[in-house]
């Protein structure tokens, strides 16, 4: 855990220089888990899974399982994917990158924040599933530090309380935190952190674009100094 | 089939205190504090002891379609036996040739000997989750009741034959396997010491010491829920977060990752002492 933290922050402080390349190689993950030490089959593995749900639909099932590349190998490798299977990964993921449709990678923060903190979206199954018509959140609170006032944060990941205060908001940073949520596994192959983008998965680019400006802001109370009736 | 639990929904949050079900309000030390200040005041009144005593009476009862009671359910210990029969599950049973785990055991017996109907217990019987937690299940009911007979005895679950050599090693596969939209395994979060999501502790699984201390509780009274939780329950509720679908009980899965667990607690002396109390689940 303490080298994937490492890693994620490295990664994201030399991400301003240009040099992710350099760090991409060291950036397996021990916490992203592999699939223990078994002689089970993957095959076994997904009759086991397939029939252990009431899975609505086989493209359900598919989706949420049956592995994309890159999940696949980061359980088979314990997170650990060698150079080769690293270039698989982060073509694959890079070719899955999407953009809003308006160019903008910086959105509206006070919207951000209402996404950071959401929790809804993706649970299936159920009479009281998630209802797709309402907009999904990502839980960033689940891992992260953020806004210092919020309370109750995870440590999952690396703090993000002053963000932007300690990066700025320079065209390549916006472009980075951008691409980190959308696609964390574009960046770390095996990154312990969800990919937020595209099919599948909880964010539109859109609200991408708006979590980017709530961490990046000036304004946003992720940069300012914690209210004093929080405490 | 199903009972409504409506003095509970009103009496939890009297007799419990409203800020404990505030799951993210406080920071999780404050909140686990002033929960073990619950829990000492509440040694001596657990409402999950309902569950079993309602369990006790469903157990022996004449019910379903054929009329039987459950005293010709095996439960690993021979027919009926109840004493010490969760300290040894998950198991292989002949008759099903399958490892079982004591709920979907129950789930078996209701079925083929009872002559319920599986669907019937099994299905998301809610419309919402405040249905859910307003509803006392004759199965969970029949768990908690047969658990507690084995209240004072450690785990002791071994790995016999291939059948349970298998679902252990699946189980180990499973929990170490990232899926779902959130691109989680259960390792992810249960593996590592020191981990808080949201402010909540997360206990490792793949410890013993604490995979004793955690599943010796279970199942438990969740105050937050006002209902009894089970194994099974607790697993299926990581899996929905993960953004997988419900779990089915006594499914492969449910077995393998009960087993794979509960190798971990019966490592260790910790002795099972159901009902459980627990804040939220
Ligand atoms: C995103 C992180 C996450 C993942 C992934 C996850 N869990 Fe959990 N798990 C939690 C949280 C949070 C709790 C609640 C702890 C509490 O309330 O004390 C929990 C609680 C539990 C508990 C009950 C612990 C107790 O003390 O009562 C068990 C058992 C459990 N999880 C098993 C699993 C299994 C099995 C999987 C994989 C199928 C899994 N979890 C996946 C976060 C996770």
């Amino acid at each position: 855990m303490k080298n994937n933290l490492l890693n994620a922050l490295s990664v994201a402080l030399f991400a301003t220089a240009g040099l992710y390349s350099a760090h991409l190689l060291a950036a397996g993950n021990p916490a992203a888990a592999g699939n223990g030490d078994t002689n089970i089959t993957e095959e076994q593995f997904l009759k086991v899974a397939k029939e252990s749900f009431p899975w609505a639909t086989p493209e359900e099932f598919d989706e949420r399982v049956k592995n994309d590349v890159t999940l696949a190998i980061c359980n088979k490798t314990n997170g650990q994917p060698n150079a080769a299977e690293t270039d698989v990964i982060l073509k694959f993921e890079k070719s899955r990158m999407e953009y809003p449709k308006d160019g903008k990678l910086y959105g509206d923060w006070k919207k951000g924040q209402e996404w950071a903190e959401g929790a809804h979206g993706g649970r299936i199954g159920f009479a009281d599933a998630d209802d797709p018509a309402h907009p999904n959140g990502a839980n960033c609170y689940a891992c992260h530090a953020i806004d210092p006032n919020f309370p109750g944060a995870g440590n999952m990941g690396p703090s993000l309380t002053n963000y932007g205060k300690l990066r700025g908001q320079s065209e390549p940073m916006i472009k980075y935190t951008y691409e980190k949520i959308y696609d964390s596994k574009a960046l770390v192959p095996c990154s312990l952190m969800p990919r937020y983008g595209g099919k599948g998965h909880l964010l539109t680019a859109e609200q991408v674009a708006d979590i980017t400006a709530f961490l990046l802001d000036p304004a946003s109370p992720v940069n300012l100094p914690a209210k004093e009736a929080a405490k | 089939m199903k009972k409504k639990i409506a003095w509970l929904c009103f009496a939890a949050p009297i007799l419990f205190g409203s800020q404990i079900t505030t799951t993210y309000a406080a920071t999780p030390s404050d909140e686990d504090k002033k929960f073990e200040a619950y829990r000492e005041a509440m040694a001596d009144f657990n409402p999950g002891d309902f569950w079993i005593e309602d369990g006790e009476k469903l157990f022996h009862e004449k019910r379903g379609p054929k009329n039987v009671s459950l005293d010709g359910c095996d439960l690993g210990l021979g027919p009926g036996v109840v004493k010490g029969a969760y300290a040894q599950l998950p198991r292989y049973f002949k008759d099903t040739n399958r490892v079982e785990t004591l709920e979907g055991r129950l789930l078996g017996c209701m079925v083929h000997q009872q002559g319920f109907n599986e669907e019937e217990i099994t299905k998301p019987y809610y419309a919402s989750l405040a249905e859910e937690n307003g509803t006392k299940s004759d199965l969970v009911e029949l768990v908690a009741y047969v658990a507690a007979q084995s209240n004072g005895q450690p785990y002791r679950v071994k790995l016999e034959n291939a059948a349970e050599k298998n679902a252990y090693e699946m189980g180990k596969y499973a929990f170490y396997h990232r899926m779902g939209s959130m691109d989680l395994a259960c390792a992810s979060c249960h593996a590592t010491p020191g981990l808080v999501l949201r402010g909540v502790h997360l206990p490792v699984m793949t410890d013993p010491a604490t995979a004793g201390k955690v599943m010796t509780a279970f199942p438990a009274y969740v105050i937050k829920d006002a209902n009894v939780r089970t194994w099974f329950w607790r697993n299926e509720r990581c899996l929905l977060a993960m953004r997988m679908p419900f779990l089915k009980v006594n499914s492969d899965l449910d077995v393998a990752l009960h087993l794979f667990q509960v190798m971990e607690a019966s490592k260790t002396d910790t002795p099972i002492a159901v009902p459980g109390i627990k804040p939220r689940a």
